[in-house]
């Protein structure tokens, strides 16, 4: 046996020479094979410890929002702010009915002046134009003239007769005609760039298909625009002049038609005058109560302050003075029942005032002419819109009423009260001199209407063409168009954001002004950053997400399905369309909430874009709410963080949105995964 | 070269094969192979100088080794090669029912409508049974649920599955065994009544008892169908089909009668491939 085995081995162990190797280098008992994966195992809990303390962080310094926000909605009751936003509530609600009600007056009183007001619109425009860009000539040109005029005047106010006067007058003569001589040129210059401006009409800015005056009439503003430039111009041209006269005759002619339209508006406007006066009589004690009621919150920390202040500082008759401010501080809760009788008073007063308002708008409402009434198309609109309106105003003054009655200002607060406070309430208003709101809904309507519009956009074009390029394309067309598809998400999102603003904006409304496209809704728009103008955007920037992620899922399709619906004779679209998308189809579903996910928490672009406008959009105007701006929950945290007090109200309030966006990415990438796993399945 | 020379020289040997074939009456030829070559990419000719006829209700059966060229030529009779972008036919025709297939004016969706096709992996739409069987007809654009029922019952009654699966036709065709899925793949074949069957290798994925189903399958649908089957598997070719065509290296060294391939072949590559002295 032992021989055989010496045979064999070519290196037998007794020269010395080991057959194994010791384990080399070894740190506590491990080898290197050992440090290295616990290298790399530490890396990855390091990662998801971050992520716990991060989670544990937002969710600690968020939840203490709602302890602080109770407190905040309890001094709004205790000082009678309350009280006084019902009825600012119905003052809004009648507001709303009665500006509606007078666009639309203003819109039909309009209706036969078009031309001129036409007329009048792009001269107007075009003065400013001209004078804008010439301004530099204009300028120096005004200069000049002033001086002139100082001239002058010093001149007549010297008497030739008077011997010293006399050199003064041959020097200011003297001035006169140099500076006479200066303002020719000018004046030439000037007419010279004015021409050159008002002679190419591409530069008139007049916004792409507006309406433009007739040819004859644009010579005209032409000729009124060239006397009117200049700084010394005397009045405005006599063609200027007809026109506004002309104008102001037919709106006369309409409105005299429309005496009664007028009557009413301006009676509605009239009805809710008394109520405005109780909401401004109130609001004053209101405040004051606010102040008491801060004051005594705050009293013990200000005592504190004082001492503190006592302590640190060594000269004996600061102490003394400070201690002196301590014992000053007045710690004394205010008799909520007395500061608050002015809003129990007032209870019978509103009651006197609400119920003749709430029959007199039923009046007036019902006296408004009826959308087929009037003929502008903007009065139509809006006095259907001022239906909308009235329905809200009835039902705000029903439901205040009660509430206006029961009001108690210790009346306790529920929990679950205080937080459909914030999740539901419908205004964010912040740093206000009244009170502080913090209510989600118009951040979270903000980010759901950006988001449904980016998603409607982004959707079909993604997925079209991820089956175009997996499916259909030519290998060329492939390696031509995946790069530049995901290129696109390579474009930092404030740059898109800027391109947004510069750009896009404005052609979108230039777009908006076209004749052929007012068929789509919120056309023409009136701004530029807007919900629509920001969906856009981030549907451009979730193109990438979701066009990546479907082509994954395309690809995860077996051949073999494609090569058996080939051979049962299908066409290669029959394939693409009811072989391979069926199969991959909760691949693509995953896709598309994951889009969700990358647009929803996108903040650069919306906070650029949207037009920063802290208010629910206004959705009688039907689909035409998109050309509206908006505010996200994204932009909010973004541009107010930066200002607020560490630990104070608004500073957790801004934490709470982060929250709530966290879980909703959350839950969008918790379905994502499920509806992935089942695509894994087949 | 040498190649072509073997075969000339080979070609009077077996002269009685191919008359064989050609002698009761033409009218029953379903398929014919006429001195075709085929290569993926251009130069390398991966089928060389073939030349069969396959007739109708007959098991053909394809064997040699692998790289031969036997599933290749099945994929060239419903066109499947046409999506390889440079694969292509460079010499003869391939003709069924006298119609060349390779013409510019034959369309290959219509084709393959007639050529149904079985793959080696089962491979169900991950669909319900009876939209898997559906699916032919409904490409076509049959809408009409009557048609569509009868249809899929008859097909899956061919297919030997519908005693098994029609009280869960509703049911995803993932859910059935492999050897169900095979046959559910043949019924989908068939559900569009093709005239002819291609089988690439449908039992090398399956059990034994899955085999013998699938081959009793076979010989049952051969009264409705003209089958090529391609096999690795020889005692397979001697049960199922009723001529054997042995391929090496791309051309085809011998067709005849299965029992006199496998009893007394008139080549030697044939007989050592057989025997299992190579392959």
């Amino acid at each position: 046996m032992s021989s055989a085995e010496n045979q064999d081995s070519p290196a037998p162990p007794a020269d010395g020479k080991k057959v194994f190797k010791r384990r080399g280098f070894q740190i506590f008992g491990l080898g290197l094979q050992d440090v290295i994966q616990f290298f790399f195992s530490g890396n990855a809990s390091l990662a998801i410890i971050i992520l716990i303390l991060i989670c544990f962080f937002l969710a600690k310094e968020a939840f203490l929002f709602f302890p602080d926000h109770h407190k905040d909605l309890k001094s709004y009751r205790q000082s009678g702010q309350e009280f006084v936003g019902f009825i600012s509530e119905e003052v809004k609600a009648h507001t709303d009915l009665y500006s509606t009600a007078n666009i639309a007056y203003y819109a039909e009183v309009n209706r036969t002046s078009g031309k001129e007001d036409t007329i009048l619109r792009t001269y107007r425009t075009v003065l400013a134009n001209v004078e804008n860009r010439s301004a530099k000539t204009w300028n120096r040109l005004e200069r000049e003239l002033d001086a002139l005029e100082d001239v002058v005047d010093d001149l007549e106010d010297h008497d030739a007769e008077d011997e010293e006067d006399r050199a003064e007058i041959a020097k200011l003569t003297k001035e006169k005609n140099r500076l006479e001589a200066l303002t020719q040129p000018l004046r030439d210059k000037l007419r010279k760039e004015v021409n050159t401006i008002i002679e190419w009409e591409e530069t008139w800015d007049l916004g792409v298909g507006a309406d433009l005056p007739a040819e004859e009439d644009i010579a005209k503003i032409r000729e009124a625009v060239l006397f009117e430039a200049y700084p010394d111009a005397e009045d405005e041209h006599p063609f200027i002049e007809e026109m506004k006269s002309v104008s102001k005759e037919k709106k006369a002619v309409v409105a005299e038609e429309l005496a009664e339209f007028k009557e009413t508006t301006k009676a509605m406007q009239a009805a809710i005058r008394p109520l405005k006066d109780l909401e401004r009589e109130l609001k004053k004690p209101a405040d004051e109560n606010k102040k008491e009621i801060t004051s005594f919150s705050t009293a013990p920390q200000r005592r504190d302050a004082w001492l503190k202040g006592a302590e640190a500082t060594d000269d004996p008759d600061e102490k003394a003075r400070m201690r002196a401010k301590a014992e000053e501080v007045v710690i004394e809760e205010p008799d909520y029942e007395k500061i608050n009788q002015v809003f129990y008073d007032s209870i019978a007063k509103h009651a006197t005032l609400a119920a003749p308002l709430e029959v007199e708008m039923k009046n007036l409402y019902e006296q408004l002419p009826a959308p087929t009434e009037v003929e502008t198309k903007s009065a139509k609109e809006n006095l259907k819109r001022a239906a909308v309106f009235y329905e809200r105003f009835q039902d705000r003054m029903v439901s205040n009423r009660k509430q206006i009655k029961e009001w108690r200002h210790d009346a306790s607060i529920s929990v679950p009260e205080s937080v459909s406070a914030f999740l539901f309430g419908r205004d964010w208003t912040t740093n206000s001199s009244w009170h502080d709101f913090y209510g989600l809904l118009p951040l979270f309507t903000g980010s759901l209407l950006i988001s449904l519009i980016a998603l409607t956009v982004a959707v079909p074009f993604s997925i079209a063409a991820a089956v175009y390029v997996n499916q259909l394309a030519s290998f060329r067309e492939q390696s031509m168009v995946k790069p530049a598809i995901e290129f696109i998400g390579a474009i930092p999102s404030v740059v898109l954001g800027f391109f947004g603003i510069l750009v896009f904006g404005e052609a979108l409304r230039n777009l908006s002004q076209l004749e052929w496209l007012q068929w789509f809704p919120g056309f023409p728009m009136a701004e530029r950053l807007t919900i629509l103008n920001a969906g856009l955007l981030l549907a451009f920037m979730a193109v990438p997400t979701i066009f990546t992620l479907t082509e994954d899922a395309l690809n995860n399709v077996p051949q073999a399905f494609t090569e058996n619906s080939l051979a049962m004779g299908a066409t290669k679209l029959q394939t693409v369309f009811r072989v391979v998308v069926p199969t991959s189809l909760s691949g693509i579903i995953a896709a598309v909430l994951l889009g969700f996910g990358r647009i929803i928490g996108e903040t650069m672009v919306v906070l650029l874009v949207a037009g920063n406008k802290i208010k629910i959009p206004d959705f009688t105007e039907g689909l035409g709410v998109i050309a509206q701006p908006a505010h996200t929950m994204t932009g909010i945290i973004a541009q107010e963080l930066g200002e607020v007090d560490s630990g104070s109200l608004h500073w957790r309030a801004l934490f709470m949105v982060g929250m709530v966006l966290f879980v909703i990415s959350l839950l969008v990438n918790f379905t994502a995964q499920k509806v992935l796993k089942k695509f894994q399945r087949i | 070269m040498s190649d072509q020379e073997s075969e000339e020289t080979l070609s009077p040997e077996h002269s009685s094969v191919t008359t064989s074939a050609q002698q009761p009456d033409t009218a029953d030829i379903v398929i014919e192979v006429d001195d075709v070559n085929f290569s993926y990419v251009k130069g390398t000719e991966v089928l060389r100088d073939i030349t069969m006829d396959i007739r109708k209700g007959e098991v053909t059966a394809l064997i040699g080794p692998s790289g031969c060229g036997k599933s290749t030529l099945l994929r060239c009779i419903n066109r499947m090669n046409d999506l390889i972008p440079t694969a292509a036919i460079t010499k003869g025709e391939i003709r069924i029912l006298d119609t060349d297939i390779y013409d510019p004016k034959v369309d290959p969706i219509e084709l393959r409508k007639h050529v149904g096709m079985v793959f080696q992996k089962y491979n169900p739409f991950p669909q319900s049974i009876y939209e898997n069987v559906a699916f032919g007809l409904r490409i076509q654009g049959i809408k009409k649920k009557p048609i569509l029922d009868e249809a899929v019952e008859r097909s899956l009654k061919l297919a030997g599955l519908w005693e098994e699966v029609k009280d869960r036709l509703d049911s995803s065709g993932l859910g059935l065994s492999g050897g169900q899925q095979q046959r559910l793949c043949i019924a989908r074949t068939v559900a569009v009544e093709p005239k002819i069957v291609l089988m690439d290798e449908p039992c090398s994925a399956l059990d034994p008892i899955s085999t013998t189903i699938i081959e009793e399958l076979i010989t049952q649908l051969k009264e409705e169908f003209t089958i090529v089957i391609v096999t690795h598997n020889m005692q397979q070719a001697t049960r199922v089909s009723d001529k054997t065509a042995y391929f090496y290296l791309g051309e085809l060294i011998e067709m005849d009668e299965t029992i006199k391939i496998f009893n007394s072949p008139s080549r030697k590559e044939t007989e050592d491939y057989i025997s299992g002295r190579f392959g």
